[in-house]
């Protein structure tokens, strides 16, 4: 008797998977679901690109479950099915990956990329390095956080102190990741060195507004893109994620007030400026 | 006419200084080299869209901030078209420029006096901490919304999963 004659719901549109197949496929739309998450793409993004990389490299269809921190993964073929979960062990934003990632999925959809190949991509992505020289990034973030300062409404002076507080913020945290900090004790270190640099350079030369140095320096901080991608979580129905991400970005700000305390403590009672 | 060169240059000043943020941030993201152009131009149509509407028409800053958001995910939907790279990457590099850094933290500095508040700073700490944290999420909200708008109103199509 043929299985599907007794299980009427295993009936299929494609030919059935070696077993071997399938668990390479789970395997690599899992890998490249992990990529996905940890890199700063939302929920709904990283659940249709899973489902559609499985699907056409096989599967008849794909469960995917995005937590904040593992993804698990059912793939459906016939009557034969798999599951796998990975964990995703920290996060951070990397455009390049996310973009490389989609890419792939639409080779594989239009037939140009089989399964060695993705796994092929899929390697490398995984070795890549920043595509910027950090003194590069460091420079630049500064000027950013300046820039923000003369939105707010400074003036020239008040600008350069920014630019100069804000670029040795983002020194401090690159030395510090190297260091295996936590992550939120990075942000309070960075955040404690930009604001102490801010307020005592802007306390020795007269600036004008110390304010918007103070507040503009730890701008480099601000967890814009996992902010962002929680209320884009929210919108779309993942609300475990969306909560998940809005509370680390509110942890996040609380490191950076504490770090701000720190230094205004500092410079208030130890300085004595 | 006088007035409408002043908004003019005000606007591109603007636009020039929140260029720079989105650069900024842009490179510490990793985006891909072809893509930075774009990210830029989001960011600094996003932002100054958003402070031509606060300051000349005296729109509230989420409002504003919902207009300038629905710029930049426009903006970065046609950018997608254009370079083959996914619109994520412009609209969050286009707007982080107008994410409320400021009201974050000022939220969590004014929480962090709450327990040692007195009865004469007390209402003054309380209405701090309430009108950042509230500003921050209505911010938030108005961006997400803005950039998904492309999404939610024109592109929609029978979800795959």
């Amino acid at each position: 008797m043929v299985i599907e004659e007794i299980y009427p719901e295993t009936r299929t549109y494609k030919p059935l998977m070696e077993p071997d197949v399938l668990r390479d496929v789970i395997s690599i739309s899992l890998w490249a679901g992990q990529l996905l998450l940890q890199h700063g793409a939302d929920s709904a993004r990283v659940e249709e690109t899973i489902h559609r990389l499985g699907t056409a490299l096989g599967c008849d269809w794909m469960d995917v479950i995005v937590q904040p921190h593992a993804i698990i993964l059912t793939t459906v073929n016939n009557h034969q099915f798999r599951t796998k979960a990975r964990r995703i062990p920290r996060m951070g934003v990397d455009m390049r990956v996310v973009s490389c990632i989609t890419d792939i999925m639409y080779q594989v959809q239009a037939g140009h990329m089989d399964r060695f190949d993705v796994r092929r991509e899929l390697v490398e992505i995984d070795n890549y390095t920043p595509l910027y020289n950090r003194w590069l990034i460091v420079v630049m973030v500064g000027l950013s956080c300046a820039a923000f300062s003369r939105l707010f409404g400074a003036n020239w002076e008040t600008f350069f102190v920014t630019w100069l507080a804000a670029s040795t913020g983002m020194w401090v945290r690159q030395e510090m990741h190297k260091l295996h900090f936590n992550p939120f004790i990075i942000v309070m270190g960075t955040a404690f060195v930009a604001s102490l640099i801010a307020s005592v350079l802007s306390r020795v030369i007269p600036v004008g507004l110390p304010e918007i140095a103070l507040a503009a320096s730890v701008l480099l901080l601000i967890p814009g893109a996992p902010l962002i991608n929680a209320v884009e979580d929210l919108i779309t129905g993942h609300t475990l994620t969306g909560v998940a991400r809005g509370i680390t970005g509110l942890i996040i700000a609380l490191s950076i007030a504490l770090g701000i305390w720190f230094a205004l403590w500092a410079t208030n009672g130890v300085v004595g400026l | 006419m006088n007035d409408f060169a002043v908004v003019l240059g005000m606007t591109v000043e603007d636009a020039i200084f929140s260029g720079i943020a989105a650069l900024g941030f842009a490179l510490l993201f990793n985006v891909p080299r072809r893509a930075l152009m774009y990210c830029v131009l989001a960011g600094a149509i996003g932002h100054a869209v958003r402070t031509l509407m606060m300051e000349q028409f005296m729109w509230s800053i989420t409002a504003g901030t919902l207009v300038g958001a629905m710029a930049v995910g426009l903006m970065a939907k046609i950018c997608a078209h254009r370079v083959k790279i996914p619109s994520l990457v412009f609209a969050i590099s286009g707007a982080i420029p107008m994410v409320p850094g400021v009201f974050a933290f000022q939220t969590m500095l004014a929480v962090i006096r709450l327990p040692g508040a007195t009865e004469d700073t007390i209402i003054k700490i309380l209405t701090d901490v309430a009108v950042n944290a509230t500003t921050t999420g209505f911010v938030l909200a108005a961006i997400a919304l803005g950039i998904a708008m492309p999404n939610l109103l024109f592109l929609r199509h029978k979800p795959v999963v």
